[in-house]
């Protein structure tokens, strides 16, 4: 029974291959609402199994292959291109790492906190992919760069959600990784800080194909002043949840 | 005094803030803002340090709720504010003309202002958390002020190599605040500290030293931010961004090696290995950055290499016990790399109209009637160059600080003064002057002025940043090793450089011989050289492969 509960969990908090179930749903889907609340919901139904089941893994095979996966998904992100599917694999990079921190049996709050923040910048990546396809007509990074130059509105959106990705600070992603850090074993910390620093890299090339760099690309509308200062409201609840909940080890 | 001090960091986020959202608005003007709020940190940076020094209360810890987001006044955190808010006023001033043509004029201010206000939470921050959150920020805004011309494709070439290795730099230490807390259970540095001291020996994961591994790993992370080989590629190559952000980065941001090290100093007294590998890592990067820079004909590059080299040198000295001496070399080097930075430009203005190359001597003897240069013996130079400096360094250390020969960390120190000292001398006397004597008379005279005023600042700038005598005897002893192999490394040393010196002056007297006997050995030598040592190739190498695998991977997984 566990063992199927624990594959059934490693569905919605992806662990590979079983990652690729969510990848396909997540590009066959193409409303971006759709697809916020397939971001937020899917991992929490992972949360539910392993909270409901007792599944938290003690060691072993279960946490080699949740550090394997987020590893395995972070290096596969520096390459790819498409700004929906760069959330995704963000997403299935980043919420392995509930497996390890459910390892620390902090409180269901906290679980459930801590899932939340490891989805924060994949949603607000889906917002910028619908942003930017709306503009450009596709949201391929390296096919219409410098943005910056012509769109500082939406280029400012981009850079403060990819540094969300890095899990940079304050976003909620920095604070959840210094909480699983916080009771992490070593051989745990190599394998989250890798990730890390793989996140780093993968949305520094990202800003490079779209914000930095010589203009190329259709002439494009910026965002709207209310949209910016909508998405900046947003990014600015996400700092504020971020400082006030630390993942409840710091 | 503990509620002035949050204006330190708080006043330039708040004037990014502004000045973000005034930029419209006031165009150009919005620069003042920036300027005017900055001089108030300045004026606040000063109150808290006279108010520091005349209460003599020590060092004191605030904190806004809970076990983070704290500041720390201590003799470091004070001086450096101080020093870090200067130089990011001038820095500010200088780029209100300098950056006044180009385009995101707001936005450079703003990103400056984050700038400051990140290097100033980072040297007055009281916890594990607060370090980390200033630690990661220096790396992001110094990547966007680099790219701040967001179209060269080069500018975000190296922005980008500098942040990359600042990460690599940001990680270890999140990995030694983990390892702090998983052993000591504390969060800010007055408990944490003191826990230290209470129990070093504690152990932590496979039975290693907490101590130990805790000071291997925020020297990992010192060498990421101060350059240090091999992760010292970024730094020449970031002279692509703004002269200004060169400048503010020279003279602040690489420094940021040296502080944390001083700030870890409680934890580096019980790691002599750590501070063993300081040293060589350290002398290893003094001397390629110094030979590197020799090899530039750019100047800007050129003074990139010689802050690695400076870098080095500081890096050294902590690993020589004089933690206090590598805070003031950082401030000194600062001040003296900014001023060269800002510079730069009045200098390359003023080549372009005079080349600065001198006239032959016959022609000034035939043309301009000046009389033949002259130059003293070159037995007694020889002599004097060896035994003034050495006799000028000796004196001064003993009429400030008698015990201070006691140290093995600062015969070191000696050592590499003399060396500097005959490198001066031996500068000078080549310099075509038409009175030698007197020339060398004013020289010596300078030497010795500067090393009794660095002796003097240098001990009581120790005696201030750590008053306890027996901690600063502590880490003094902690980089020692055993006085044989000590005596035979300054020997071995002193040899290395009479025959380097010895092989300059004769490639220098045989030259046509040397260059076609060793002509090959110099190309390959000058190749190198050129190529810094192919280590940047290496890393491009190594980048290129890890994104084909990448690629392959995701073609393989069909993209799922």
């Amino acid at each position: 029974m566990s063992v199927l509960l624990i594959l059934l969990a490693a569905v919605f908090l992806p662990l590979f291959p079983m990652s690729l179930a969510f990848n396909a749903l997540a590009a066959r889907i193409t409303s971006t609402y759709v697809q916020v609340a397939l971001f937020i919901a899917w991992p929490q139904i992972g949360v539910a199994i392993i909270l409901w089941g007792d599944l938290a893994p003690a060691g072993g095979l279960l946490v080699a292959w949740a550090i394997l996966s987020a590893i395995l998904y972070a290096f596969r992100l520096l390459t790819i291109r498409e700004a929906g599917r760069w959330a995704a694999m963000l997403a299935s990079s980043a919420w392995p790492l509930v497996w390890l921190f459910v390892m620390q049996r902090p409180s269901d709050a906290n679980v459930i906190g801590f899932a939340l923040a490891m989805s924060a910048a994949p949603v607000l990546m889906l917002l910028v992919r619908s942003a930017l396809a709306r503009r450009l007509e596709a949201a391929y990074t390296g096919l219409h760069g410098g943005l910056a130059r012509d769109l500082p509105r939406l280029s400012g959106v981009i850079v403060v959600t990819t540094l969300a990705a890095m899990a940079l600070p304050l976003f909620p992603g920095f604070f959840a990784l210094l909480a699983l850090l916080g009771g992490a074993t070593p051989g745990i910390a190599l394998g989250v800080l890798l990730t890390w620093l793989l996140w780093s890299w993968a949305g520094a090339r990202l800003l490079q194909g779209t914000v930095f760099g010589p203009r190329s690309g259709p002439i494009a509308e910026d965002l709207s002043a209310t949209t910016t200062w909508t998405f900046t409201s947003l990014v600015v609840l996400l700092v504020v949840s971020g400082l006030l909940w630390t993942g409840g080890v710091l | 005094m503990i509620e002035t001090q949050w204006l330190i960091p708080f006043l330039p986020f708040l004037s990014a803030l502004l000045v973000h959202l005034f930029g419209a608005r006031r165009g150009k003007r919005v620069a003042q803002l920036s300027v005017g709020i900055n001089l108030v940190v300045v004026l606040v940076a000063v109150f808290q340090l006279i108010t520091y020094i005349a209460r003599d209360t020590g060092p004191q810890w605030t904190a806004m709720a809970g076990g983070w987001g704290s500041l720390q006044i201590d003799p470091l955190s004070a001086i450096m504010a101080l020093v870090v808010a200067g130089i990011s006023l001038v820095v500010h001033i200088y780029s209100i003309r300098y950056m006044i043509e180009e385009p995101g004029y707001a936005r450079f201010f703003m990103l400056l202002d984050l700038m400051t206000g990140s290097i100033l939470l980072m040297v007055m921050a009281g916890d594990l958390i607060t370090l980390l959150v200033a630690w990661h920020l220096i790396g992001v805004f110094l990547y966007f002020l680099l790219a701040h011309n967001t179209e060269p494709v080069n500018a975000q070439r190296y922005a980008f190599w500098t942040f990359i290795t600042y990460r690599l730099g940001d990680l270890p230490l999140v990995l030694a605040a983990m390892v702090l807390f998983q052993a000591y259970g504390a969060l800010d540095f007055p408990t944490l500290f003191a826990r230290i001291e209470a129990t070093p020996d504690a152990r932590t994961f496979l039975d290693l030293p907490v101590a130990g591994t805790v000071a291997f790993l925020v020297a990992l992370a010192a060498f990421a931010k101060s350059a240090q080989f091999p992760l010292h590629t970024w730094l020449p190559y970031s002279m692509e961004g703004p002269t200004p952000v060169s400048a503010l980065m020279h003279a602040g941001i690489v420094n940021a090696g040296g502080i944390i090290i001083n700030r870890f100093a409680p934890v580096f007294v019980h790691s002599s290995e750590v501070l063993h590998l300081l040293f060589v890592v350290g002398l290893f990067t003094a001397v390629l950055g110094s030979m590197l820079m020799l090899a530039q004909n750019d100047i800007k590059k050129s003074l990139g290499y010689s802050t690695v080299g400076q870098m080095g040198f500081m890096i050294m000295e902590t690993g020589a016990g004089a933690f206090a001496l590598a805070i003031f070399h950082l401030i000194a080097h600062g001040l003296f790399k900014g001023t060269l930075f800002l510079g730069a430009g009045k200098v390359i203005g003023a080549a372009r109209k005079h080349d600065g190359v001198p006239n032959d001597p016959l022609y000034d003897f035939l043309v301009e009637r000046k009389p033949a240069p002259a130059r003293l013996p070159w037995l007694l130079i020889g002599a004097a160059m060896l035994i003034v400096p050495l006799v000028i360094l000796v004196l001064a250390h003993a009429w400030v600080a008698p015990d201070f020969f006691q140290k093995q960390g600062a015969i070191v120190l000696l050592f590499f003064g003399w060396i500097t000292g005959v490198q001066v001398l031996f500068a000078s006397h080549r310099l075509d002057t038409e009175n030698p004597l007197r020339m060398m008379a004013l020289i010596v005279l300078s030497f010795a002025v500067i090393v009794v005023g660095y002796s003097v600042i240098g001990h009581s700038f120790e005696s201030f940043l750590y008053p306890d005598t027996e901690f600063r005897e502590a880490l003094y002893a902690a980089a020692g090793i055993d006085q044989i192999t000590f005596g035979v490394l300054i020997v071995l040393l002193a040899l290395v450089m009479v025959a380097g010196w010895l092989g300059a002056y004769l490639t220098h007297v045989r030259r046509q011989r040397v260059d076609r006997e060793h002509g090959r050995t110099w190309l390959t030598l000058y190749s190198l050289f050129s190529h810094e040592f192919y280590v940047a190739d290496l890393y491009n190498r190594m980048t290129v492969s890890m994104l084909a695998l990448s690629r392959r991977l995701n073609s393989w997984l069909r993209w799922g």
